[in-house]
């Protein structure tokens, strides 16, 4: 995360000095911090996986295919064991990785539209329309978004789109509060002021002036953003509230957990899941805060 | 039972000293079956919350769990539908069967003090029960008018004899309001629903909603000395591995209905601490069903409903969602109502997708290039996680004849609103209880006057036949029982042939309760047992 004196000391041709971050991350792989390394591969590993459900595992991952209740190991045709009603949990991992990715962008996408839309206008513009959206987005901050999101999906329904739309909108709040921040240090330097000055108008100045230069900032909170959405999605499974029309990692959790006690790897195994996807945007989260922050002092 | 403290006094009179050691372990036995005064029993609010707490206005389980110990009926059910005393001491028959009188018990007072007479069931009868009862109107089809010849005496003028109205009359299915609380005012928005007065051995005292009902001893209990308990507690507990671990810490003693997943049920049985008993389920006869919507396509077509009963393995699903608990359903009443179970002659649904398929062609939806024939959804009864497998299983049972269901989830109310007010639904996994007697329990489903908007358990169906509609009420006035369990018999064949509601299982369920726990019901209707005569071993 960037502190205060390093903002201080940003160069005035930030504007090019981004895309040439963009572009040292993909020509610089082994100059990476290792938790990069570890996250991207985590990333693609699941991406794979998760292209390739329909090929590794092409039937429907609700079918009842064997019988109920089998260990890991017990049938070699079913190597992660069977759930509560005899359908394959390898096949329930595999293809729960979509829906975890789906909501995982997805939702993440929301929040950096929004928190960063409204973070802009807020910091670029100041006065009463800064007041009033910050206080918007204080609201936003004060609710637990946990508990927000559980009251948006039982007010609309449990079905996919709109788990992604609530975990979208009880977080961009942050990101909001990122983005102003950038904004009000962006704002005073002087290309942006030229840019307004030569009648380019805010809009113009917003979009390619200032948005792209606070942008890096967001980008690391997104992949924050992206491994919490994974973990609310599980949440909100695990007290029903998944669509059952989709298999994802979480509501296999829910399925299972009221045979915790007698058969727990029908919940752990999902759970490991989840523990490795979330632990993959946070290392790729970490790592590109590292690049940052290294990007300041070259 | 011997009082203990004279047989110690025998035997010590008798032998002085060899008597000695013998009347210690004597008097340890009859010390521990002796019912002890005092004691909580924490309970389970189960499979939820209820809304109300009196059955005469809502009758789901986790209502009647609490009503029944807060209310009586006229009478109640001994093991195997013995029919027993309760708020009437007596009744008799007239020679013709067209009158039932009962002598009501003197001196019962309501908890609020206001004594209880015939006053009371006349105006619950006509005011409540005909009124805003799923199952009333079919129940006392044959009543013609309730007198009261004095405060303590109920007639019940029948046009025709009735099999069913005695047995009908019990706390459970016909509850009593206080007339003094509910006259001239709307019986569904009355204060007095959560806040219930009733005749009972447990009397309200409050409700914390989303933690805990508390009920305490009625002092003024009719059975003099009973209940022993001093309090029942009901608490909810929403999560099925937490219900279990509640019991497993001794903090919940009793749960009916099922109260933990059937993964537990096998850890519970073996458990050193607590019972696990599947009697007094009878009267409920609970039955696992599918309802069809036949206002509209594609459920609307007779060969659509068999189809899907054609493609839903039932042995498969009993034997995967249940563990094997509970069997194929083969008809509206179940097997285990036996006077009333048609066996031989009923339609049969044996497994067999290529029936399906070709039913499904016959009705006008043929398989599409992508190998579906129509879209449709599923909605199931929220009562626990058993409830969503079961759906999940019908989901896949339809994808195989190619009908894609998208499975909806909603909390009770969002569920009754559905189903029984906007009629806004395809297909259902619900609950069925058979109460019985099929002229309670079935009647309601499948008779054209009982769709009923806005009456939760009604005919949500909207299956309306003059062919059915005639059957039924010539059950109503049948002469005698046998002719009634005859047409009952033929009510049932038709009902499986037009299967507007379809029978996937008669459900088995069980109650946990601590092994400290003593002295509960065995009734036919004990699940919900009055704890009257429960106590808790020190």
């Amino acid at each position: 995360m960037t502190t205060d004196s390093e903002r201080d000391e940003l160069p005035t041709d930030i504007s090019i000095r981004v895309p040439n971050i963009v572009l040292r991350i993909f020509r610089s792989w082994r100059k990476f911090p290792l938790s990069l390394h570890i996250g991207l591969l985590i990333l693609l590993f699941q991406l794979a996986v998760a292209l390739l459900a329909n090929t590794l595992y092409p039937q429907d991952p609700f079918e009842l295919v064997g019988m109920p209740f089998m260990a890991p190991g017990e049938d070699p045709l079913f190597p992660l064991g069977t759930d509560i009603l005899g359908r394959d949990i390898a096949a329930g991992v595999v293809h729960g990785s979509r829906v975890s990715l789906l909501v995982g962008f997805a939702a993440t996408l929301i929040a950096t539209i929004v928190g960063t839309t409204i973070g802009l206008v807020s910091g670029y513009f100041g006065g009463w329309v800064d007041h009033a959206l910050m206080r918007l987005t204080e609201l936003f901050q004060v609710i637990p978004h946990f508990l927000f999101a559980i009251i948006l999906v039982s007010i609309m329904g449990a079905d996919l789109s709109n788990i992604i739309l609530a975990i979208g909108l009880t977080s961009w709040s942050m990101v909001a509060r990122l983005a102003r921040a950038e904004t009000l240090a962006l704002r005073e330097l002087d290309f942006v002021k030229i840019s307004v000055v030569m009648g380019g108008g805010h809009l113009r100045a917003i979009l390619t002036h200032v948005l792209p230069n606070a942008l890096p900032p967001v980008i690391v909170s997104a992949s924050i953003l992206t491994a919490l959405a994974v973990l609310t999605e599980a949440g909100l499974a695990f007290f029903g509230m998944s669509d059952s029309n989709h298999v994802s990692w979480g509501s296999m959790i829910g399925a299972s957990r009221d045979a915790l006690l007698t058969a727990p790897y029908m919940t752990l195994i999902p759970g490991a899941a989840i523990v490795v996807a979330v632990m993959g945007f946070s290392l790729i989260g970490d790592g590109l805060g590292q690049i940052l922050r290294r990007g300041h002092r070259i | 039972m011997s009082n203990p403290r004279t047989s110690i006094l025998k035997l010590r009179r008798r032998t002085f000293l060899a008597g000695a050691a013998a009347s210690l372990v004597l008097a340890g036995r009859s010390f521990a079956d002796a019912p002890v005064r005092g004691g909580t029993v924490v309970a389970l609010a189960h499979p939820g919350e209820p809304n109300v707490l009196t059955s005469a206005v809502v009758q789901t389980g986790q209502v009647q769990s609490v009503s029944s110990k807060i209310f009586d009926g006229l009478i109640t059910f001994g093991d195997n539908f013995e029919i027993k005393p309760e708020l009437a001491t007596k009744w008799t028959t007239s020679e013709d069967g067209k009158e039932l009188r009962f002598d009501l018990r003197p001196g019962v007072r309501w908890h609020d003090g206001t004594p209880f007479t015939s006053a009371d069931v006349k105006f619950t009868f006509e005011s409540v029960w005909m009124k805003i009862h799923p199952r009333a109107r079919a129940t006392f089809a044959a009543v013609d008018v309730v007198e009261t010849p004095d405060p303590l005496t109920v007639v019940f003028k029948l046009r025709n004899p009735s099999g069913v109205i005695l047995g009908a009359l019990n706390g459970l299915e016909s509850t009593i309001l206080p007339k003094h609380l509910y006259e001239n005012t709307d019986i569904q928005t009355n204060p007095y629903n959560i806040k219930p007065v009733g005749t009972g051995p447990f009397r309200f005292k409050e409700w914390v909603r989303g933690d805990r009902i508390v009920l305490e001893r009625n002092p003024d209990y009719w059975d003099a000395g009973k209940p022993y308990l001093d309090q029942v507690i009901y608490r909810v507990i929403p999560d099925a591995t937490a219900r279990y671990a509640a019991f497993e810490s001794g903090a919940v003693q009793y749960g009916t209905l099922t109260p933990i997943s059937l993964s537990d049920l096998g850890l519970a049985q073996k458990s050193d601490t607590l019972d696990v008993d599947f009697h007094g389920y009878e009267w409920l006869a609970s039955a696992i069903v599918a309802d069809f919507n036949v206002r509209r396509p594609p459920f609307n077509d007779v060969r659509v409903r068999r189809a899907v009963a054609h493609a839903i393995d039932l042995k498969a699903f009993v034997r995967v969602t249940t563990r094997g608990l509970a069997k194929p359903g083969t008809s509206p009443v179940l097997s285990t109502q036996t006077k009333f179970y048609a066996g031989e002659g009923l339609p049969e649904y044996t497994f067999d997708r290529a029936v399906a398929d070709q039913l499904l062609d016959e009705a006008g939806y043929p398989k599409k290039p992508d190998g579906t024939r129509f879209a449709t959804t599923i909605d199931w009864l929220p009562f626990g996680e058993t409830f969503q497998r079961f759906a999940e299983f019908a989901r896949q049972a339809f994808k195989a004849v190619g009908i894609e269901a998208t499975i909806r989830n909603q909390d009770l109310p969002q569920f009754f609103r559905r189903v029984y007010s906007e009629n806004d639904f395809d297909f259902t996994i619900s609950h069925r209880a058979g109460l019985g007697d099929p002229q309670i329990g079935i009647d309601r489903v499948i008779w054209s006057k009982a769709i009923l908007k806005d009456i939760p358990w009604s005919n949500g169906s909207g299956y309306s036949s003059p062919e059915m509609d005639k059957l039924i009420e010539a059950a109503h006035v049948a002469p005698n029982e046998d002719k009634r369990v005859e047409l009952y018999k033929q009510i049932q064949v038709l009902a499986q042939r037009d299967i507007p509601t379809f029978t996937l299982a008669e459900n088995k369920q069980f109650t946990v309760s601590s092994k400290k726990l003593r002295g509960l019901g065995t009734g036919s209707i004990s699940v919900y047992d009055s704890l009257k005569d429960a106590w808790l071993e020190a």
